[in-house]
């Protein structure tokens, strides 16, 4: 390769004499020096794409900094430490579960690779005879990637438990989900010899013979995360107050709007990491196309599915509600995030808006049924999540299928219903929704049922009346003085 | 407000004073290079001729060493807090930032110096490893936040007559968390951009490993710390947790370049243990640090450099730093000849004899004309009604806030609770 350019090079000066052949030789050799040893291309595309994932792994831990926020501005402040730890704490706990387990059972392929479940890699063993990509080198950014989003959807569960749930129980949870039950779905969808995913090593029988989609994860960080919150509260029940003796819902807001838009901000921007990310790689054309589109479809998905939430509470309560149009945006990015890559701009449009609708009517939903979810958390991950799937079967464009996965776009490739497709991609999609339902909300069901077995699932009724900070944390989230030193003195002053 | 004010101006001092001396003495190759100090650059004179010591040379060298600089001008803040006379904080931002900072750096991270392993002539042949700086900045800050809290003594109230001390939790959960979920964010550009190139596959290698040990070593941090508290208290503490995340990110911040990650973890837990008990033996000496940040910076900061002597591994010192000379790795590992175990400790002895030496005659000079702590009455009533015009909070502040948007149709339907049941401790 890097002769013919040089040849080439040399050619074009020596024709018509402009340049004798030394001379030319001379002026070649200095562009062909960097630029064609392979050695010196394959590391620059190393470093590009280990500096680009791992910018982009830290992107996806901010957004854990904006859950925490916003978990923490959406329930009554005399929990708000409680919250505000549950979700650090899954940031930290996840993180050794995920080393130790999780990986392993997502990508790990050992002696036994199967469809099911990783069998390798476990506490990151024997990393290096196991890696060693000319794209990403040893890879440890991998890693920390997909810790990051693990760790997101360990911490989803927080929101629809909140204010009721034992430490204990969260705590047991929370290991569980990183080390067993997310990483399983990961396999099935994004390993390589994953049994659901159109990842799938193309050697093997694809099901319907094409694959879920699910680009950055709806299905299988938002679903599962969601679906793991949908079982946590409905064996937890209510929270105290929560519905009337008639079973009407009474009003439960939370403590401060300020803290729900931060939390919204550094969710929206660490999306960028998590979208654009999820294609892993940046190092030629096709793949940096697709990294541009999908900061550009998540960014439009979210907008609709703001306005989309903003419009439909200013129909209901003649009002401008900020909540609305918070949970309009974020649920329109978790639904994006299945198809980021394969969407056009227009279809991302519909999914946000489209996804509002179906996140109010699962709200609604639930209060019908006395469902207590305080952050809507399952509303906006579960089902968002699994429309978002859906929407992929119906709406994926061939094209960009091809750029995003590397196929060959004159052979058949999965793409959506409505571009005169088959159907097999939405058939694929609706198997990954229903078998990530099965296995999370059953696991999760199980769990957190020895849990209450175990009389260890929630709070008791005086701690629960008293607020989880002051009864479990040792005070407070919120010591004001007002700048003269001393709490007690600003109460004393009245302030 | 006052420390919100502090800490925003000692980035602006440190930029200024980086500038002006600090980035030359740090890594200034002049006609005389030394291994004490550097002797070029001053001003950014002659840039363009004169190489920095630093990663490739180029002006992103400057600012991202400014980032670091910046950074341990500001870990003194939380030891001095509530009860530091400004014009002092002015002075001891502009000295470690212009001086005691720089020459460190110098020593451990400049061609020329004689401490760093990268180095010219290393100390023993081997050299010290500290990849992003928990001795070089986190000793240092640490330190002379210590040093400066011991010297203008505890705030008022802080220990009874008896000796025993008295709660005195700060303002805001919130706050304590969005700081701390935001430094582990930016300590993903501390510890893996730390290798300042990434235009080759071993270079590639050590960025990515670097964000995998950060990140293990602050959870097993945070992990060790929650536990710990819950051991100790019977209650899940959120400062205990947030505290415990950052000393681990403090401590691998000196080797996450070249330890394994299951090291990470070790490192992460034992800087946690660390912490507690240097927090009780600084209750015990009866000195008042409100953010704990010696017992974090200076403390965790020397673990993680004594660790690096201990679990550094062989193939990953190769990747990052280009030397296979045998046996320099850490005394853990078969067959090492101890020598880089031998370079940390003179390091970490080093750092302590320059920055305590330095900053016990800086503060002591401004305690001799009684130029170090604020008067009782400004204390009491607190710094920002004294000096800064006002409270931060106008009318109910970020987490209360009756007049914020939105808030009717999110009622607040419970004031915070002011009734504050301390931790025993």
């Amino acid at each position: 390769m890097a002769d013919e350019a040089l040849d080439l090079c040399i050619s074009t000066l020596t024709v018509n004499g402009t340049f004798s052949n030394d001379q030319a030789k001379a002026l070649c050799s200095q562009f062909a020096e960097a630029s064609s040893t392979s050695a010196g291309m394959t590391d620059l595309v190393v470093g590009l794409n280990t500096l680009y994932l791992t910018s982009c792994g830290a992107l996806v831990f901010v957004m854990h900094a904006g859950f925490a926020m916003l978990c923490a501005g959406a329930i009554r402040s005399k929990n708000t430490m409680n919250i505000l730890l549950q979700t650090v704490m899954d940031a930290a706990v996840s993180a050794i579960a995920f080393y130790i387990l999780g990986y392993g059972f997502a990508y790990g392929l050992g002696d036994k690779p199967n469809g099911f479940i990783g069998d390798a890699l476990f506490g990151m063993a024997r990393w290096y005879s196991k890696n060693n990509n000319d794209l990403v080198g040893e890879g440890w950014q991998n890693w920390f990637f997909q810790w990051a989003f693990a760790a997101t959807a360990t911490t989803i569960p927080a929101g629809a438990v909140a204010e009721r749930l034992n430490f204990n129980a969260y705590l047991i949870y929370s290991f569980f989900i990183s080390a067993f039950v997310y990483p399983v779905v990961v396999h099935w969808v994004w390993g390589w010899e994953g049994w659901l995913g159109m990842l799938r090593n193309p050697e093997l029988t694809h099901l319907f013979r094409s694959g879920m989609i699910d680009f950055a994860g709806s299905g299988v960080v938002h679903m599962t995360g969601g679906l793991a919150g949908l079982a946590g509260c409905l064996m937890v029940g209510p929270r105290m107050g929560r519905f009337d003796s008639n079973g009407n819902p009474v009003e439960m807001p939370g403590h401060s709007a300020t803290l729900v838009v931060l939390g919204t901000v550094l969710l929206w921007f660490g999306w960028y990491g998590f979208n654009p990310g999820s294609q892993l790689l940046i190092s030629s054309l096709d793949n940096a196309s697709v990294v541009g589109r999908a900061a550009v479809t998540t960014t439009l998905s979210g907008a609709a599915g703001c306005l989309s939430c903003l419009l439909t509470a200013f129909f209901r309560h003649k009002a401008w509600d900020l909540l609305a149009g918070c949970n309009g945006a974020l649920v329109g990015f978790v639904t994006v995030t299945a198809g980021a890559n394969v969407l056009e701009p227009w279809a991302a449009l519909i999914c946000g808006l489209t996804g509002g609708w179906v996140f109010d009517f699962v709200c609604w939903v639930f209060l019908k049924l006395r469902i207590d979810d305080p952050l809507s958390a399952a509303p906006m991950h579960a089902f968002c999540g699994a429309w978002g799937v859906f929407f992929v079967g119906l709406l994926a464009k061939r094209e960009y299928v091809c750029a995003s996965y590397a196929k060959d776009c004159s052979q058949w490739v999965p793409h959506g219903l409505f571009y005169e497709g088959d159907g097999r991609l939405l058939a694929s999609q609706v198997i990954g929704i229903i078998c990530i339902f099965a296995w999370v909300f059953g696991l999760m069901s199980m769990l957190f049922a020895v849990l209450k077995f175990a009389k260890i699932l929630r709070i008791s009724a005086e701690e629960e009346q008293a607020g989880l900070d002051v009864s479990k944390h040792g005070g407070s989230a919120y010591n004001y003085d007002h700048g003269l030193g001393k709490p007690e003195k600003a109460q004393a002053l009245g302030l | 407000m006052n420390i919100l004010l502090q800490t925003i101006l000692d980035a602006a001092a440190a930029g200024i004073m980086w500038y002006c001396v600090g980035f030359g003495f740090a890594f200034g190759q002049g006609e005389n290079p030394n291994k004490f100090i550097g002797d070029a650059m001053f001003g950014l004179a002659r840039y363009s001729t004169h190489y920095t010591g630093s990663g490739t040379g180029r002006w992103t060298d400057f600012f991202f060493q400014w980032a670091f600089c910046a950074t341990a001008a500001t870990i003194p803040a939380g030891a001095v807090a509530e009860r530091f006379n400004f014009n002092a904080y002015l002075g001891y931002s502009m000295f470690i930032a212009g001086f005691v900072y720089p020459v460190v750096a110098h020593w451990a991270w400049c061609p020329q110096g004689w401490l760093g392993f990268a180095t010219v002539k290393p100390l023993l042949d081997t050299g010290y490893i500290d990849f992003a700086g928990s001795g070089v900045i986190h000793m240092t800050g640490g330190l002379a936040g210590l040093i400066g809290a011991a010297m203008v003594g505890p705030r008022l109230g802080r220990f009874d007559a008896d000796g025993n001390p008295v709660e005195m939790p700060g303002h805001s959960a919130i706050l304590v968390v969005l700081g701390t979920v935001l430094l582990w964010f930016g300590w993903y550009g501390f510890n893996p951009t730390s290798m300042l190139a990434i235009d080759t596959y071993a270079y590639a290698n050590v960025v990515g490993r670097s964000a995998v040990t950060t990140t293990l070593s602050g959870a097993a941090g945070g992990i060790a710390c929650l536990l710990g508290g819950f051991i100790r208290r019977r209650g899940w503490d959120l400062v205990g947790l947030c505290n415990g995340i950052l000393c681990g990110f403090v401590a691998i911040t000196a080797c996450c370049h070249v330890v394994e990650p299951w090291a990470a973890i070790i490192c992460g837990v034992v800087a946690g243990i660390w912490f507690d008990f240097l927090c009780w033996v600084l209750l015990k000496l009866k000195i008042d640090d409100p953010l704990s940040a010696g017992p974090m910076h200076f403390g965790t900061g020397m673990w993680g450099v004594f660790f690096t002597g201990l679990l550094a591994k062989q193939e990953y010192i190769t990747e990052a730093y280009n030397r296979t000379e045998d046996k320099m790795y850490g005394a853990f590992y078969p067959h090492s000849n101890g020598k880089l175990l031998a370079c940390q400790i003179i390091g970490i002895l080093a750092i302590i004899g320059w920055v305590g030496g330095t900053m016990t005659i800086f503060f002591g000079i401004f305690k001799f004309f009684g130029a170090l702590r604020i008067p009782p009455e400004v204390e009491e009533m607190g710094l920002d009604r004294s000096k800064h015009g006002g409270s931060a909070y106008n009318g109910g502040g970020m987490g209360v806030s009756p007049s914020a948007p939105g808030n009717d149709v999110m009622r607040n339907q419970q004031q915070p609770s002011i009734k504050v049941l301390p931790m025993n401790g």
